[in-house]
C-alpha cells in the first residue's frame, strides 16, 4: 500500500524533526539560565525561542505516535473480544480520531490563517512572528487526518496491529 | 444550549459516551477530544469550538508544561549515563554486609534517582536489572526483593522533581514549585517506613534476607572511593530541588540544567554518544506528544463539563448531602485509587482534578496537601496489580523461573505501607504542608 507507505513516512520525519527540536528547546532555555544567572543580562529571545518551538513540538509528533500506538488507551475489554468483532471496533474508532480531526480543523484553520495575514508577533521585548506556531495546529491537525485514514486502510487490509506498546510519563514503552 | 436537550442529558450523554468509547479502546485523547467535539457541535453551541482552538493556542505557551519534556530528556540521559551503575557499586559496598542490606540500599538508590529524574521507569528497570538477581543469588526471598523494587522505584511520583506532580499543578492551578517541594517529607516518610519494613522482616525472618557467605568485607578505603559516584547526583539534586526551594528559578530552568547535569554524567562516563541522544531525543518526544495530546483533550473536555453546569451541580450535590468533609474526601480517594486501575494517570490527573478541586476548597482543605494525597493514591495505583505501569516494568527484568504472581504477593506488604503513609498523611496534614512554607516565595 503506497498510499500507507508515504504518510506513515512523512509522519515518522515529522516525529524525528520534532524529535530534533528538544535539542534546540533544551539550549535555548539553558542560555537564557546562564545569562540570567551567571551574568545577570537575560536575554530577550531564549526563552521565548523554547516555548515558541515547544508547541509545534508536541504538536506534529502526535500522528505519527498514532501509528506506533503510543497514546494510552484502555484497551482491556476490546483484546477480550473474539478477533472478528476486535477488528470491527477498531475500524469504528478510527472514524471518531477523524471527526475530531475535521472539526478542530473546521474551527482551526481560519485562525491560523488570519494569524498569518497579520503577520502575528508576540507583543514581547524581542516581538517574534508568532503566526506559524498557530500554523502548526491545522497542520498537525491534517497529518493526524492522513494518518489515521491510512491505519484504517491497514487494519482494513492487513487486520488489527500486533502487539500493543504502552508509554508511559517515564518515555519509556514495554508491556 | 438547545431547546431539546438540557444540559443535565447532555452531561448524562458526556459521562455515558466516555465510559462507551473508552472501553472500544480509543486512545484517551481521542475519547476526550472526538466526545467533546461532536458533542459541541451536534448538541450545544458550535461556536464554542472556537474557544477549544484558542485552549490548544495556551497549552502551546504553557511554560510550565515545558518541564515536562526537559525533565524526561533528563531522565532518558541519566539513565544512559551509567551512573546508577556506579551508584548500585558503592550501596553494595556500603550495605552488603548488613542483614536485608541489599534492599534497604535498593530503597536507597531509589530516593536519590527519584530525586534527580522524577520518572518511574528508569529507577524500577535498573534495579530490576542490577539488584534483582543479587538478591536472588543471595537467597532474599523474590517476594521481597521484587516488593522493595517495585515500591521504592514508584517514589519518583512524590518525590521532586516529578513530571506527574507537574501536571497536577498545572490543573489545579497552585504553584508548582510549592507543590514540588511538598512531596519530599512524604516521601522520606514513605520510603522510612519500607527501610523499616525490611529491617524489621530480615531480623524476625532471617531466612527472608540472608546473609551471603561468601561476602567479604570492603575495606574503609574501597567504601570512601566508592562515594566519588554520589558527588555528581548530590550536585544535581541539590541544584534542582535548591534552586526551586529558595526561588532562584522556575522548575522549567531548573529542567534545563538538570538536562546539562545529566549529560555532564553521561559525558564523563564516556556514554554521551549519537545513539544515546537520540534514543533520549526519541522516547521524550513520544512520551510527550502522548502527555499533551491528551491535555488537549482533556481541557476539551472539562471546559464542555463546566460549561454545561457539570461543576456546580456537583457542588450542590456535595451541599446538599450534608456529609462530614473527612467522609467526601475519603470517597474522593477511593474514586482515585478505582480510577488507578483502570485508566491511566495523567488520564486520572487531567479529568478528575478540575472536578475536585472546587469541592476540596469548599470543604476548606489545603490544595498542597491534596495533591500529596493524590500523589500517595497515584502511587498505589502504580503498584496494583492488573495495570499498574511499575508491575509491566518489572515483568522485563524477571528472570524466567519468576512469575508475577510472586510480583503480586511481594507488592502486597508495600501497598498497605503506602494506604499507612496515607493514613499518616490524613491525620497529618503538616507533613506535606510544612516545608513549602519555609519557602521565601
Amino acid at each position: 500500500m503506497p498510499f500507507v507507505r508515504a504518510i506513515t513516512g512523512l509522519n515518522r520525519l515529522a516525529f524525528l524533526a520534532s524529535a530534533a527540536l528538544l535539542y534546540a528547546i533544551a539550549p535555548a532555555m539553558l542560555i537564557d539560565v546562564v545569562c540570567r544567572y551567571l551574568f545577570d543580562s537575560p536575554t530577550v529571545w531564549a526563552s521565548e525561542l523554547a516555548l515558541l518551538l515547544f508547541g509545534p513540538m508536541f504538536l506534529l509528533s502526535g500522528p505519527y505516535v498514532l501509528h506506533l500506538k503510543g497514546h494510552v488507551a484502555m484497551d482491556v475489554v476490546r483484546r477480550a473480544l473474539p478477533a472478528r468483532v476486535e477488528r470491527l471496533v477498531e475500524l469504528l474508532n478510527f472514524p471518531v480520531i477523524a471527526a475530531f480531526c475535521v472539526i478542530l480543523l473546521w474551527y482551526a484553520t481560519p485562525l491560523a490563517f488570519e494569524s498569518w495575514q497579520y503577520r502575528e508577533t508576540s507583543f514581547s521585548a524581542w516581538n517574534p512572528q508568532i503566526w506559524w506556531t498557530k500554523a502548526a495546529v491545522p497542520l498537525a491537525l491534517f497529518l493526524l487526518l492522513l494518518q489515521t485514514v491510512a491505519e484504517f486502510l491497514r487494519t482494513l487490509i492487513e487486520g488489527p496491529a500486533p502487539a500493543e506498546r504502552v508509554v508511559t510519563p517515564s518515555g519509556e514503552a514495554s508491556r | 444550549m438547545t431547546e431539546t436537550l438540557g444540559s443535565g442529558a447532555i452531561l448524562a450523554i458526556m459521562f455515558g459516551g466516555l465510559v462507551l468509547f473508552m472501553a472500544t479502546g480509543l486512545p484517551i485523547a481521542f475519547v476526550l477530544g472526538g466526545l467533546s467535539l461532536l458533542i459541541t457541535v451536534t448538541l450545544w453551541n458550535a461556536d464554542a469550538v472556537v474557544v477549544l482552538v484558542l485552549q490548544i493556542f495556551d497549552t502551546m505557551r504553557s511554560e510550565a508544561l515545558l518541564a515536562i519534556p526537559l525533565y524526561i530528556l533528563m531522565a532518558g540521559l541519566l539513565s544512559r549515563s551509567g551512573i546508577i551503575n556506579n551508584l548500585y557499586r558503592a550501596m553494595e559496598l556500603w550495605f552488603g554486609r548488613l542483614r536485608g542490606g541489599l534492599a534497604v540500599g535498593t530503597v536507597v538508590i531509589c530516593v536519590i534517582m527519584a530525586a534527580m529524574t522524577g520518572v518511574v521507569g528508569a529507577a524500577v528497570t535498573a534495579m530490576g536489572l542490577l539488584a534483582l538477581p543479587e538478591m536472588l543469588r543471595r537467597g532474599y526471598r523474590a517476594e521481597l526483593a521484587t516488593g522493595t523494587i517495585c515500591a521504592a522505584g514508584t517514589l519518583g511520583i512524590l518525590i521532586p522533581p516529578s513530571v506527574l506532580t507537574i501536571v497536577y499543578a498545572v490543573t489545579a492551578q497552585v504553584s508548582i514549585g510549592r507543590m514540588l517541594i511538598a512531596g519530599i517529607v512524604p516521601g522520606v516518610i514513605l520510603a522510612g517506613l519500607y527501610i523499616l519494613y525490611i529491617v524489621v522482616l530480615s531480623w524476625l525472618r532471617p531466612e527472608a534476607a540472608p546473609l551471603a557467605e561468601d561476602h567479604r568485607t570492603a575495606s574503609w578505603r574501597e567504601r570512601f572511593a566508592a562515594l566519588g559516584s554520589l558527588v555528581l547526583p548530590a550536585l544535581l539534586i541539590v541544584m534542582i530541588l535548591g534552586s526551586i526551594f529558595f526561588g532562584l528559578a522556575t522548575p522549567t530552568e531548573a529542567a534545563a540544567v538538570g538536562v546539562l547535569g545529566a549529560a555532564l554524567a553521561a559525558a564523563l562516563e564516556r556514554r554521551l554518544t549519537f545513539e544515546a541522544l537520540s534514543a533520549s531525543a526519541i522516547e521524550t518526544t513520544k512520551a510527550t506528544a502522548m502527555i499533551l495530546w491528551i491535555t488537549l483533550g482533556a481541557k476539551a473536555y472539562v471546559a464542555i463539563f463546566t460549561g454545561l453546569g457539570g461543576a456546580d451541580a456537583l457542588l450542590d450535590f456535595i451541599r446538599t448531602l450534608d456529609a462530614g468533609p473527612y467522609l467526601v474526601l475519603g470517597v474522593m480517594l477511593a474514586v482515585l485509587v478505582f480510577l488507578g486501575m483502570v485508566l491511566d494517570e495523567i488520564g486520572i490527573i487531567l479529568l478528575t482534578v478540575p472536578v475536585f478541586i472546587p469541592i476540596v476548597r469548599f470543604l476548606g482543605f489545603d490544595e498542597l496537601w491534596f495533591g500529596v494525597l493524590y500523589a500517595v493514591t497515584i502511587q498505589m495505583g502504580y503498584i496494583s496489580p492488573p495495570f499498574g505501569y511499575t508491575l509491566f516494568y518489572m515483568k522485563g527484568t524477571l528472570p524466567p523461573e519468576l512469575g508475577m504472581g510472586v510480583v503480586y504477593r511481594g507488592i502486597l506488604p508495600f501497598f498497605l505501607l503506602q494506604l499507612l503513609g496515607l493514613l499518616l498523611l490524613l491525620a497529618v496534614p503538616g507533613l506535606a504542608t510544612w516545608l513549602p512554607t519555609l519557602m521565601l516565595r
